[in-house]
């Protein structure tokens, strides 16, 4: 087994893994706009124990957690956000999830500035609740009843990062200290800024030129999201829509599958 | 000569824009017939009106209307463009960017245009047309950084690297202050200009430049793994090693780092004790790391494997990790690590008899969990194919069942060992057994409805995993699953009913995955405009090349050979090619069977017809306007007019569409047998046979002694003998060097 950062050429065996194991699924492309917009967060443990068959094996995946920043935070905190994450029965228990985890974990905090992260789980998984509260760390913060189409209640689970933003700093300081000459000294405070300028750039680089790109052209996303609407805040979804949907292009998928599931 | 539109009416028409942005396609239609009332030959207004019923799904009324409006507006760049528009909604690349071509001449500045042809270039790989319109688009806005990376990319992908570089470079010293640490546009832009430097080959000018503007990357992970590979490329060990020590601390379990840090070391491969320092070290510092105990048994011989075996089993078995087998059943390419493995757990269920396991099983208070664990461990071992012995493996299995009978992987494993006993009804109702143990988790679900499309039982398969797809999906589980594009199902499902004889049901599946992947080409689309804002441009690049490779994936060969396979059957075997429901495999003797099958077919096609009938009907009675009143989104839901494959099936050419599955087959995965196999085996029956022979010389240079090779090239001489005399003297040379040469060496 090996746990490394997602691939595009990943993400046929990532769907497959997904759709193996939950119930919640997505089409390809939602996959992709996770793999373009945020590379660096999702990662697969890969099998690689099994022989090769034809001189076309992809990787078998066996694991995979999918994640991404939240675009729009409502709290207005940088923070990352766990949209699945699954591992096939016959490689449980092997410490998978938790390792895929923790990566993610460590390069929302580096290179987007995340604060936190957060995530939903049924409150009937117990193997979930057991990695995420007991292994990883992660607080319930509250509970939302009928989130899951299938009307199960979900705990919306929150874990605070700045456990790893404190390892980057010891770690930076231990650096500067053994180069001795302490060229730098802005160091400490780059997490902070990571988490402005992300937020500036957002505001400033997006809207200038390719405001309706991709409208003339109309929606060439698919549209296997129909039905499996949740009893999210209308309110939120509004938001989502108009802001998601205007600034970025990829545009209705995006929008429709957040609001089926975050 | 176009008609000009007065001050209200040209209002009216920047409404009908707005309505059909804003996708109000009611709204938007009837604003333009109110133009077009009084204006009836105003062009541009056509245009709009083509576009909006294009985008309501009716794209060939659109088209009329369209091409009407370009012959009375020929020189509007507004009914070009939206004659490419249409084109591109219907998948006309080509003839798109034609379109695209013309509008923009007749309006040279316009953004929007030279855009959309630009996306539509890289889609279609015109890596020089590409080139131009991200120079025109640079030229036009040369404040934007993303022009300046879009040209770059252009280059890239056309494969001039020194240009893209020096793009990139320009812009980097145009723009005067230092960018900011948390730009993270400009992190990536480092980056990747970083990778094109070393994709030219200069490593050592790739490390000065990672190492002086890459520094404070953003990315931390890509610039630590790319200096350490820099590194240990010049053979800077010291420093190489140093780098993949750091790696190796993020993530102890990417075996990658181990064979850096290795090499580094230089510590030679056949020194057993020096390289098991090195993930002792790593065991000992990692207590939860998992490829520090397990990488050594792939190197490690005799005793020193057997004590790291037992080691690192007793370390599993007593957390009761049930996917250890898993982890490990690649050491069975070598002989002696197969036959010690057993006997290591024999050893360690003695122990456990004897209470002698390093106290850790009382430490967990369950012993059963490490003997479960263990005999479930042998199951696996004699049920896997290096070295399988069902009748042990079952013995195993039932005593771990014994132990602990909700368990649900030994239940499955019950049900493998049925499967590889060619019990598949057996098999079934075990893993579904399996399945009825922990009904909540979808993996089991999956794994029985798999094993009940094994057994055909297509009908009851998609029961099962209906358990499982979204309950709202009105068109029931079956179109769940292919909303999610759920491959595995598709191809299983079609094998399946080819099996029973439906070849319409099958054709059905494989046609309906070749559809998929349709579709996952096409998803790139939209990225080329996002990835720029976006600013992940390596990632972008990355899903470029895969795309480019799409359909040399398993998913895609597995159901194309499957389909290329059928048409064959079907082209030999002409009477049996209408598989009808009810009519399974079961051959009926004689003229009985005959008659059977004529009759057979001409249900087929009266089934067919009458499906297109209600299909027909049915979009008849979709008033355009109730439609769109009822559903929330106006969207064209297309009816299928075939769900049962029944028109497939009917085909009088099966050959001719077997071509469709071959192409991307043989063009994606050329290095693989069976699809040389079956290409030879359409082309013969085609009478292509030069195309032909070029399976076949491919098939000899794979594998000479394949069987089915053999059997083709004596297909083959018995073939084009006869008719070599009657060909084109230059043909018969091709044939004579190219084949009869090789027969004879
Ligand atoms: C939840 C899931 C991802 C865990 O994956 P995994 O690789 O087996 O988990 P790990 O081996 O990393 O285990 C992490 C911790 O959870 C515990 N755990 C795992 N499975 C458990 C189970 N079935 N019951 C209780 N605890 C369990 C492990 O013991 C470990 O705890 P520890 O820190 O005390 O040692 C996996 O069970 C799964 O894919 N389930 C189906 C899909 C799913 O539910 N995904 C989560 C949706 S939110």
């Amino acid at each position: 087994m090996d746990i490394r950062l997602l691939r595009p050429s990943d993400i046929p065996l990532i769907q497959h893994a997904n759709l193996e194991n939950l119930p919640e699924n997505y089409f390809l492309k939602y996959y992709l706009y996770h793999a373009l917009s945020w590379p660096q967060l999702s990662y697969v443990a890969v099998d690689v124990s099994r022989p090769a068959k034809t001189p076309y094996d992809y990787p078998k995946i066996v694991g995979y957690v999918l994640a991404k920043m939240e675009e729009e935070p409502s709290d207005g905190v940088q923070h990352g956000h766990i949209t699945s994450l699954s591992v096939m029965r016959t490689h449980r228990r092997l410490g998978i999830a938790e390792k895929l985890m923790r990566q993610s974990q460590q390069a929302m905090v580096e290179t987007f500035g995340a604060h936190y992260v957060s995530l939903h789980v049924r409150v009937s998984n117990q193997a979930a609740i057991h990695l995420y509260r007991d292994t990883l760390g992660f607080k319930n913060e509250k509970t939302e009843a009928k989130y899951y189409a299938d009307a199960e209640d979900a705990y919306c689970m929150k874990l605070d990062l700045r456990f790893i933003r404190d390892q980057i700093k010891e770690a930076r300081d231990a650096e500067l200290a053994e180069q001795a000459g302490g060229e730098k000294k802005e160091d400490g405070k780059e997490t902070e800024e990571a988490k402005n300028g992300e937020k500036t750039k957002n505001g400033s680089s997006g809207n200038d030129e390719d405001v309706d790109e991709g409208a003339a052209v109309g929606d060439v996303g698919r549209d296997p999201a129909k039905g499996r609407k949740k009893a999210v805040a209308a309110a939120a979804e509004k938001e989502v829509k108009v802001k998601v949907g205007r600034a970025l292009g990829v545009g209705e998928l995006v929008e429709r599958v957040e609001r089926r599931h975050s | 000569m176009p008609q000009v539109l007065n001050t209200r009416e040209a209002n009216l028409f920047r409404t009908v824009i707005r309505y059909y942005e804003e996708k109000q396609y009611k709204r938007g239609l009837k604003a333009a017939e109110q133009i077009l009332k009084k204006n009836p030959k105003h062009g541009d207004t056509m245009s709009m009106k083509a576009l909006i019923m294009n985008a309501q799904g009716k794209s060939e009324e659109a088209f009329a209307l369209a091409k009407e409006a370009l012959t009375i507006d020929m020189r509007s760049h507004i009914c070009w463009h939206v004659y490419g528009i249409l084109y591109r909604t219907n998948k006309n690349f080509d003839e798109a960017i034609k379109a695209y071509k013309f509008a923009l001449k007749l309006e040279p500045g316009s953004q929007q245009i030279q855009r959309d042809l630009a996306i539509l270039q890289i889609q279609m790989r015109d890596y020089q047309g590409y080139v131009q319109s991200r120079f025109v688009m640079l030229k036009a806005r040369p404040q934007l950084r993303q022009n300046w990376t879009a040209l770059a990319i252009a280059y890239h992908l056309e494969g001039n690297l020194q240009q893209a570089e020096n793009i990139l470079s320009t812009y980097e010293k145009s723009v005067s202050a230092a960018p900011l640490k948390t730009d993270f546009e400009n992190s990536e832009a480092v980056l990747y200009k970083n990778s094109i430097i070393a994709e030219q080959g200069d490593i050592e000018r790739a490390l000065e430049h990672l190492e002086l503007d890459g520094k404070n990357s953003l990315d931390r992970l890509a610039a630590m793994e790319l200096r350490a590979r820099y590194l240990a490329q010049l053979g800077k060990n010291p420093e190489a090693a140093k780098a993949y020590r750091a790696l190796l601390d993020r993530n102890p379990d990417h075996p990658d780092y181990y064979k850096g840090l290795v090499d580094a070391l230089s510590i030679s491969e056949s020194d057993e004790a020096a390289l098991k320092t090195v993930y002792d070290e790593y065991a000992a510092k990692y207590p939860r790391c998992d490829a520090a105990r397990r990488l050594p048994l792939d190197f490690l011989t005799g005793d020193g494997f057997r004590t790291q075996a037992k080691s690192y089993l007793t370390l599993m078995f007593n957390k009761g990790v049930p996917s250890t087998f898993a982890n490990l059943k690649h050491l069975y390419s070598d002989s002696f690590k197969r036959d010690a493995m057993p006997l290591v757990v024999d050893e360690y269920l003695k122990d456990l008899k004897s209470g002698n396991t390093d106290g850790k099983v009382q430490a967990n208070g369950d012993s059963s969990k490490g003997e479960g664990a263990a005999l479930y461990f042998l199951a696996q071992h004699y049920n896997y194919h290096m070295g399988r012995d069902l009748t042990k493996a079952m013995e195993y299995v039932d005593q771990a069942v014994k132990l602990d009978s909700s368990n649900v992987e030994f239940q499955m494993t019950k049900a493998r060992i049925f499967k590889h006993q060619g019990d598949m009804e057996k098999a079934s109702a075990a893993m579904d057994q399996a399945r009825l143990l922990d009904t909540r988790d979808r993996y089991i679900n999956s794994k029985a409805a798999k094993y009940q499309l094994r057994n055909n039982e297509n009908e009851k398969a998609l029961t099962t995993l209906g358990l499982f797809t979204r309950a709202e999906t009105v068109d029931g589980p079956l179109a769940d699953l292919i909303d999610m594009q759920c491959i595995w199902f598709l191809t299983e499902d079609g094998e399946a009913w080819q099996r029973r004889g439906d070849y319409g049901m099958a054709l059905k599946r494989y046609h309906t995955i070749y559809n998929i992947f349709d579709i996952w080409q096409e998803d790139q689309f939209d990225f080329h405009s996002f990835s720029l804002r976006k600013g992940q441009i390596r990632a972008y690049i990355d899903m470029v090349r895969w795309e480019d490779q799409l359909r040399e994936h398993p998913f895609y060969f597995q159901a194309a050979l499957d389909a290329v396979n059928l048409y064959l059957l079907m082209h030999d075997k002409p009477q049996g090619s209408n598989g009808v429901n009810g009519v399974d495999g079961k051959t009926v003797n004689g003229d009985d069977a005959a008659a059977e099958k004529k009759k057979a077919a001409k249900k087929a096609k009266k089934e067919a017809q009458k499906a297109e009938r209600e299909a027909a009907g049915k979009s008849a009675k979709q008033d355009p306007n109730k439609a769109t009143a009822l559903k929330t989104k106006e969207e064209d839901v297309k009816k299928d007019d075939d769900p049962n494959g029944l028109k497939l099936a009917a085909t009088a050419d099966p050959l001719g569409d077997a071509m469709k599955f071959l192409g991307p087959l043989l063009q994606f995965s050329p290095k693989n047998i069976e699809g040389q196999l079956a290409g030879f085996d359409v082309y013969m029956r085609r009478k292509k046979y030069l195309l032909a022979l070029r399976c076949l010389n491919a098939a000899l240079s794979l594998d000479k002694d394949h069987p089915r090779v053999k059997e083709q090239v004596v297909e083959f001489q018995k073939a084009v003998e006869p008719v070599l005399q009657s060909l084109a003297p230059k043909v018969q040379d091709v044939f004579k060097s190219e084949f009869i040469g090789f027969a004879r060496s």
